[in-house]
């Protein structure tokens, strides 16, 4: 009988053509069973279905495949087909016990597919779904104030430039590296290395980086703050990391999306400038006063002359322009942007292309930019996926040659900007004669002279930049092991990226700008080119094993990864073209052509690992080892170790109780060591380069002292986060606290004595640096939901601390600036122990209203003094002397109780200004403080405004920063607001305190108006004194240290989408539109455009005047087809 | 199923370990292509010459050319703040006697710099002689004299300027040298560098090819360190080695004459000869209206006869584009100093001829340098200042003054100045094309030199026995002073009325005084009086004769003078800088030796 059925078996399982037998369950036959021949992909061969009593014959194609037994309600079997007769007992499936599927979203971190949930870093995450609809126009703009602890400071407002972003303070003081956060996009970085070439420009090809990427090519940006979560980026992340992750194409029929936007952009106006009228008036006062002579302030520029006879060119001094609104401009932005995307079972892709083309809010700039993005996805098999990924972007960006609105914020008013004939026609742009017969005053030789006129600068010069940026990438993924979670797991990720980058610019600047000899050099040209390509290779081993028992779950990654890359330009400058000649080869004179080459390389190792203890309980782990060229042979390697933990208390079985209010609630300790390295190449030998020539010989020399130990600079942090959520992740909130050293800090340009013959060495590892903070930011899931309206908030807010803990003394010294008693001088002082951005300064009280002279014949008694002050003399006394009944005040000095000191003569002392004996100080130019002069106070009675009289004044360092935001829905409708605000803290006005000194020939502010003209005036605007050493009444004081606490509204949009049953009869799938207004106001007392200034290295926090952000207005819409 | 695995791990594995581990240490070593690492240079000669070279042009530097103008003129008589002194606060501080340690040009980085390049050439310089069979020992040498040489001129700069400075003769090449040093006092300094040249004298090049044009004075010869051994041995008041050096130098100069009689048509003729007295002086074409023309022969043309040792800067026209780049650059320092002339005449100085050589506004009195000799007829006094179309120096910013005859000493002969070199402004920078050359060592200050050693040797007193016993000292000392004199003079050598009587000067402080006056005279703005002033005064011991000269200027007061060079304490630090404030805050062995007669001009700030 064995042998039978064995025999029958073997012979059944080669021919078995059909097979037959009955489905029942405990009741008997089941009618109407399924019964199918399904192949190894799940395809149905063939099918039959049972009759009345359950019975079934099939025929059966191939032996290969398998039989599946389905019906309702019953749990379906698959058995190999290896006999010809089947009977089934289905089991009811509701006998079953319970199923849950649980699907975990992962999260790509320390490049592991980790469960977000499982997160142990501090992290923030935002999903440009969040967007969708939305205009937003650039990635900065989407990080504003949505993350905590990330600074996003105003960029220059010219055409092409980004922000610059500080993420949880500066790491680092050095200008070694720049101190913005490392951008990745698809886990790829940037290498493009101009920065030999063009310093200044090196932070605007950083972000140009970000603005290269069209915000509806992204999927999601996570900011990585924290150093553990920085890990896996060794040396790059120490500035934090903003990862960003771009789209890809999905299964489903081919998707076309168009979207425009279309923006208006204009610059806030500042300070009001004074007309034309009011800035001669001032000037004459201001060269009169120091004299008291007319000669002095007969200036023919500002002389209102009416005869060439009188002054050559005086038709073009009788205007009042306004320069910065001759600059400036509303500019203009569209933003075209198409993208397909689709795929099927085997491949996917999206391509997108857009096209841009700006004008500026400052005349004559212009960009255009063209972009695309393909991304493909080719599954070869089961196991074997190739990707492959391409950017390209061209910008072309005609910018200005000068620095147009800073001119023109200086500028005289009273210029013309064209040059008239004498019967009134325009004969050209003015711009003053800096050579030959001029008949007008010297004394705007230093500024207003060499101040080009900006309208015809911004008409005439050329500068314009070309860039094209390529990224190619190619990706293979490959499973070695099993494929799905029930198998151990080998994957293995090889990609190959390159980024090639050429620039080329082109600038000229013709001689109208420059009036000086055909001698001298004019029609200057420029020319360069310069390229840099790099090239970039990752390998990845991620092992995921399979434990039985399922509470264990763990990850292991190994990663080698090399970069190498070289960049290179030449340039070509020349001068004295020929009038119409722009290209510089073409020059008879002072050709200078230049080129310069620069290359890198690196090598990382990467290890990391996760492991999860009942989803509950986690551990991690990572070490990155980076190897660079910058450092000798025997420091060459740096190793940087990290690792977290995480435990999820609200998953304890002993919380579930309070699991329906508190969804969530986690704390995650972390720490991990990061580092630094120098930008220079051979530190460690000694370098020698050519110098000037002598006679006819070549020369060299020595260019640098060798540096025997230069070391990573390392960064110790440690993190400490607490995730909550609550009501089923309604509301989340996570807080962070850290505390980083930084030690062997990397200080450039170290000063040894110069007796060694270099005065400085490049780095030297010195000193400690501490970097503690905290964050909080709280988001919600329709927090409020009401029927179709519901709302959504998010929140953050954060502090930052910088202190310095150890310093070499000579550093420290050197920080130090020491104090030359100038007018708007900035003392700075970093101490140990101490957080930066402390202000020092003088205290303001006021402008004295009379001059020591006309105090003295007063002859008051001390008495009488006091009254004087107090404005309670007798009447008739003011009648006398002809005076407003009011308090006075006047040079002299006095004592703690306001009583008048005398000289030994009985003569009133007068205030003195750095009065030293030795005749060092300001005496031999400054006779005392007078009449209009500005009062500051003698904190130590000794009748001697010096350093002495110095005081602290505040701390630039804001109490909270933070911002918040709230997006209301209602059906298609959405409105979405951001803020940004800081609190607490001070900002020293240099802005203003350039444009109210009153001591050059720049263009002041309209407050200069009250200024003290004559005795008896009672203002806090001292009298116009033209020259640095004349008066100290533009002195740093706390007459211009301002509150500069703010709430901005970074933004609010309005969003509308058709809904989709309009739209089904034109074939469209969706369409919304949006407006939008960015920046449109900002709630301060901060006299300046923009309070948005903050402390950054050893100084506190100083509005130098920088370009407002612009406000802009933006109207955009997207077609999906 | 595993075994697969394995094997497919392995590849990878090796994969990894061959594109890491084996190539990771070859991988990360760049070669660098705009610089030359030290490991691949010091090879050939050729290697050796470039930072020899390197180490002239490091002199022409901002830092160490207007120093030697800063450091030698702005404290003393011969100028005055010039009306570009608005931009530049910390020279008018100079000017004004009110100089801080913060002051910059109180700084000598630019001095050590070259210092530390001679000595990396001393270093490796061997080296290439072991490895370059075409560098002979000769050859090496004569390069480690050169560069001694050179460095021994920048210390002997710092050391009259400082006084106590620190001092090494080795190469700082690494950063775990020790480089706090103690200064080493002025003596020791200056017998170090008198021993030092003793040396390298011998080993020295005596003659550069003819066909190398500018070597002879642009370089260093053994003329140039016996020119240095003249002056050192007077600062250290070894006359007599001072005079048998000076007899050196002369006897040279005759000597490069008579090897080369066609390299110079300055000197010609025997009618000159009584005119310089015999000494190797440039003298071309004095005559008719060209007195003064030696002017451009020293200064302009360069390469002189009469010059021991110059800094040669780039003739104009050439590209001046290098002065921050590789080529061969002007002479910023003094273009910037002392002028330019933008379009006609006008004079955009930073300093300014002071009353004691222009006199009063009329200029008619007070020009107290001239006043008791020949006046008028003295062809400086137009090199100098130009006399008539309003005060500004001359010297180094014309190139060529000349000068007519002169009747006598009250009438003004016709003065013509030359092209005048420019000054253009590009991008806001200013670029000064100024080629003249600098000038550390002519014949005209060895011949003085002389006649100030030889004063020392004179006694006091009148006595019979004296007078017999000065007489000879006397007449080679006025013999000297003459010939420079008379070759100033704006007179045919026949008809010579306005020139020195040797009559006047029978004592030695009569001779003194003169030979003092002739320096400058004959050097002014050539960096040289200040040093003189202070030579004399630490002769003296006391600053009486500094502070005399110094009452006669108008940045200072007589009795501010008097009060800071006169003080019993600190008068005789005064006349020295102070260290910069830059370098006592990074050395504390400076910090504890620092000038007591300066402050730093702060005080302290509350905290």
């Amino acid at each position: 009988m064995a042998f039978a059925l064995l025999l029958s078996y073997t012979a059944s399982a080669q021919d078995i053509t059909s097979v037959h037998g009955t489905v029942s369950d405990e009741m008997g036959g089941l009618m109407g069973a399924t019964v199918c021949e399904v192949d190894g992909t799940g395809r149905i061969i063939n099918s039959a279905v049972t009759d009345l009593n359950g019975n079934f014959t099939m025929k059966v194609k191939n032996t290969k495949d398998k039989i599946r037994f389905t019906y309702v309600g019953m749990s379906p079997q698959v058995l190999p087909i290896n006999k010809t007769t089947y009977n089934i007992t289905m089991k009811s499936a509701t006998t079953l016990k319970e199923v849950t599927v649980k699907s975990k979203k992962r999260a790509q971190g320390n490049g592991l597919p980790i469960p977000e949930r499982e997160l142990s870093y501090a992290t923030q995450t935002i999903s440009m779904k969040e967007f969708e609809g939305l205009g937003i126009t650039s990635v900065d703009e989407a990080l504003q104030g949505r993350i905590a602890g990330l600074d996003i400071i105003g960029n220059s407002g010219d055409l092409g430039s980004g922000s610059t972003m500080r993420l949880r303070g500066v790491s680092s003081l050095s200008s070694l590296t720049d101190s913005n956060p490392l951008i990745v996009v698809d886990g790829n970085i940037r290498e493009v290395n101009l920065a030999d070439f063009d310093l200044a420009g090196a932070n605007n090809e950083k972000f140009a980086e970000l603005l290269n990427i069209n915000p509806e090519d992204i999927a999601e940006i996570r900011v990585l703050k924290d150093a553990a979560s920085c890990a896996v980026y060794g040396s790059q992340g120490g500035n934090g990391v903003i990862e960003l992750t771009t789209k890809r194409g999905a299964r489903g029929k081919p998707k076309l999306t168009y979207s425009l936007k279309l923006t208006g952009t204009h610059q806030p106006k500042g300070y009001d400038l004074l007309t034309g009228d009011d800035y001669t008036m001032m000037l004459k006062e201001a060269y009169f006063n120091p004299y008291q002579d007319d000669n002095a302030s007969d200036i023919p520029e500002i002389s209102y002359h009416t005869s060439d006879a009188e002054f050559r060119d005086w038709r073009q001094y009788r205007a009042n322009t306004d320069w910065r609104d001759a600059v400036t401009q509303t500019g203009l932005r569209q933003n075209h942007y198409v993208t397909i995307s689709g795929g099927g079972e085997k491949a996917s892709f999206r391509i997108g292309g857009g096209f841009d083309h700006e004008t500026g809010t400052i005349i004559k700039q212009k960009l255009n930019r063209f972009s695309t993005r393909v991304a493909l996805d080719y599954n070869v098999s089961e196991r074997i996926r190739v990707s492959t990924n391409f950017s390209l972007t061209y910008t072309k960006n005609k910018m200005n040659y000068d620095g147009l609105l800073d001119i023109a914020q200086k500028k005289m008013p009273n210029m013309s900007i064209y040059e008239y004939s004498p019967t009134g026609e325009v004969v050209g742009y003015y711009t003053m004669p800096r050579e030959g017969p001029y008949a007008g005053s010297s004394v705007f030789n230093d500024d207003q002279k060499k101040y080009v006129n900006p309208v015809a600068s911004a008409n005439l010069a050329k500068n314009d930049r070309r860039t094209y940026d390529m990224s190619p990438e190619l990706v293979i993924n490959y499973r070695l092991l099993g494929t799905d979670e029930d198998h151990h797991r080998l994957d293995y990720r090889g990609s190959v990226y390159m980024n090639i980058f050429n620039q080329y610019d082109d600038k000229y600047y013709p001689w109208e700008l420059t009036p000086l000899n055909y001698n001298a050099d004019i029609n200057t040209s420029y020319r360069a080119s310069s390229k840099s390509v790099s090239f970039n290779t990752k390998h990845t081993l991620t092992f995921t094993p399979r434990f039985t028992n399922k509470d264990h779950e763990a990850m292991f990654m190994g990663r080698f990864e090399l970069t190498s890359g070289s960049s290179n330009g030449q340039s070509t400058n020349a001068k004295r073209l020929a009038t119409g000649v722009e290209n510089p080869s073409a020059a008879g004179l002072g050709l200078e052509p230049g080129s310069w080459y620069n290359q890198w390389r690196s090598m990382y190792y990467t290890f990391s690992t996760h492991y999860s203890y009942k989803g509950r309980y986690v551990v991690d782990f990572t070490v990155r080892v980076d190897g660079t060229t910058k450092f000798g042979p025997g420091n060459r390697w740096g190793y940087f170790p990290s690792g977290s933990l995480k435990w999820i208390i609200s998953d304890e079985p002993w919380m579930q109780k309070l699991k329906p209010v508190l969804s969530m609630f986690a704390i995650r300790p972390g720490w991990a060591l990061t580092g630094n390295q120098p930008n220079q190449n051979y530190l460690y030998t000694s370098k020698y380069g050519t110098v000037s020539n002598y006679i006819d010989m070549g020369a060299m020399a020595p260019l640098n002292i060798r540096l025997t130990d230069l070391r990573w600079q390392k960064k110790s942090e440690f993190n400490g986060g607490i995730d909550l959520a609550f009501f089923d992740d309604k509301i989340r909130l996570t807080i962070e606290a850290y505390h980083a050293t930084i030690t062997d800090m990397l200080m450039p340009n170290y000063r040894v004595p110069s007796s060694v013959g270099f005065t400085t060495v490049p780095y030297r590892n010195s000193g400690k640096m501490r970097n503690m903070g905290w964050e909080f930011h709280i988001t919600t899931n329709r927090f409020i939901k009401k029927g179709k309206f519901y709302v959504d908030m998010n929140a953050n807010f954060g502090n930052n601390r910088n202190e310095i803990l150890e310093m070499d003394e000579y550093v420290l010294n050197n920080l130090n600036s020491t104090y030359d008693y100038k007018n708007g001088e900035t003392l700075r002082r970093v101490q140990l122990h101490n957080p930066f951005g402390a202000i020092y300064g003088f205290k303001f009280k006021g402008v004295y209203t009379h001059n020591y002279k006309t105090f003295v014949n007063l002859n008051l008694s001390d008495e009488e003094f006091k009254q004087f002050t107090q404005g309670t003399l007798p009447d008739e006394w003011y009648a006398d002397h002809g005076w407003e009944k009011r308090p006075y005040t006047a040079p002299v000095v006095t004592g703690p109780d306001g009583e008048l000191i005398r000289e030994a003569d009985g003569t009133p002392k007068r205030m003195r200004y750095d009065y030293r004996s030795d005749g060092t100080g300001h005496t031999s130019s400054h006779q005392g403080f007078n009449g209009g002069d500005a009062i500051y106070e003698d904190a130590n009675y000794d009748g001697n405004i010096n350093a002495l009289d110095i005081s602290y004044l505040g701390s630039s360092l804001p109490k909270l920063t933070g911002g918040f935001g709230f997006t209301f829905n209602y059906g298609d409708w959405r409105l979405s607001t951001q803020f940004t605000y800081r609190v607490g803290n001070k900002i020293l006005n240099l802005a203003r305190l350039n444009l109210e000194s009153m001591i050059g020939n720049n263009n002041q502010s309209q407050a200069v108006n009250y200024r003290w003209r004559k005795e008896g005036d009672v203002t806090t605007m001292p009298r116009a004194m033209h020259g640095e050493n004349e008066a100290y009444n533009s002195l740093v004081s706390d007459r211009y240290v301002e509150d500069g606490s703010y709430l901005r509204m970074s933004y609010a949009q309005l969003s509308y989408a058709i809904n989709k049953k309009y739209l089904k009869w034109i074939g469209l799938n969706r369409v919304s539109f949006y407006a939008s207004i960015n920046n449109p106001f900002v709630i301060t007392k901060y006299s300046g455009v923009d309070p948005d200034i903050s402390q950054s290295g050893y100084d506190p926090a100083i509005d130098r005047a920088q370009t407002p952000r612009s406000r802009s207005y933006t109207l955009g819409i997207t077609v999906d087809f | 199923m595993i075994k697969r695995l394995t094997s497919k791990i392995t590849v990878i594995g090796y994969c990894l370990l061959v594109i890491g581990i084996s190539s990771c240490s070859d991988f990360l070593e760049i070669p660098s292509r705009s610089e030359i690492i030290l490991e691949e240079f010091w090879n050939e000669k050729n290697d050796v010459d470039n930072v020899v070279a390197g180490c002239y042009s490091r002199m022409q530097g901002e830092d160490v050319l207007q120093r030697f103008i800063v450091w030698g003129e702005c404290r003393a008589d011969n100028v005055k703040a010039g009306n570009r002194i608005d931009r530049d606060a910390n020279l008018d501080n100079v000017l004004k006697e009110n100089i801080t340690t913060k002051n910059p040009y109180t700084g000598w980085d630019g001095f050590y710099s070259v210092i530390n390049r001679c000595n990396t050439v001393i270093k490796y310089a061997p080296g290439v002689a072991a490895v370059d069979p075409g560098y002979t020992e000769s050859e090496l040498k004569a390069t480690i004299a050169e560069v001694s040489a050179i460095r021994d001129l920048m210390y002997f700069y710092l050391i009259r300027t400082f006084r106590d400075v620190p001092y090494y003769t080795y190469a700082f090449t690494d950063d775990d040298q020790p480089m706090d040093l103690v200064p080493t006092p002025f003596e020791a300094v200056l017998d170090s560098l008198i021993t030092d040249l003793e040396v390298q004298q011998n080993n020295a090049m005596k003659r550069y090819a003819i066909t190398d044009t500018y070597y002879q004075t642009g370089r260093i010869t053994k003329c140039a360190i016996w020119a240095m051994l003249c002056e050192m041995y007077l600062w250290k008041g070894d006359y007599d080695n001072c005079i048998k050096y000076a007899d050196l130098v002369i006897n040279d100069k005759k000597d490069l004459l008579k090897e080369r009689p066609n390299i110079s048509s300055s000197i010609s003729g025997s009618s000159n000869d009584s005119r310089t007295n015999g000494f190797p002086l440039s003298t071309g074409g004095l005559s008719g209206s060209s007195y003064g023309s030696f002017y451009e022969d020293i200064f302009t043309s360069g390469k002189s006869v009469e010059t021991i040792f110059e800094l040669l800067f780039s003739p104009l026209n050439k590209s001046l584009a290098g002065r921050n780049g590789s080529g061969w650059p002007g002479n910023y320092g003094a273009g910037r100093l002392y002028g330019y002339a933008s379009s006609s005449a006008m004079n955009d100085a930073f300093l300014d001829v002071s009353s004691v050589v222009s006199g009063d506004g009329g200029r008619t009195s007070g020009r107290s340098v001239y006043a008791n000799e020949n006046y008028y007829a003295d062809s400086r006094l137009y090199i100098n200042s130009n006399q008539g179309t309003g005060d500004a120096i001359r010297k180094f910013v014309t190139q060529s003054v000349m000068v007519g005859q002169a009747s006598n000493h009250t009438s003004k002969p016709s003065v013509n100045y030359g092209t005048y070199y420019t000054h253009s402004v590009v991008n806001n920078v200013d670029y000064y094309e100024n080629s003249s050359s600098w000038v550390i060592y002519r014949m005209a200050d060895i011949l003085l030199l002389k006649a100030e050693a030889l004063c020392q040797k004179l006694q006091e007193g009148s006595t019979q026995e004296i007078v017999a016993y000065n007489t000879p000292y006397l007449d080679q000392a006025f013999t000297l002073v003459n010939a420079v004199n008379k070759r100033a003079v704006a007179q045919p050598i026949s008809s010579l009325t306005d020139t020195l009587q040797r009559s006047k000067y029978n004592t030695k402080s009569e001779m003194e005084e003169l030979v003092l006056k002739e320096r400058q005279r004959e050097l002014m703005f050539e960096g040289k009086r200040w040093y003189d002033l202070v030579r004399r005064s630490m002769r003296d011991g006391n600053t009486d004769v500094l502070c005399e000269a110094m009452a006669n200027r108008e940045s200072t007061n007589a009795s501010y003078v008097n009060n800071f060079f006169g003080n019993s304490g600190t008068g005789m630090w005064a006349i020295f800088w102070p260290y910069n404030d830059e370098e006592t805050k990074v050395s504390a062995n400076l910090a504890a030796h620092q000038n007591p007669a300066f402050s730093s001009g702060e005080t302290n700030i509350q905290k």
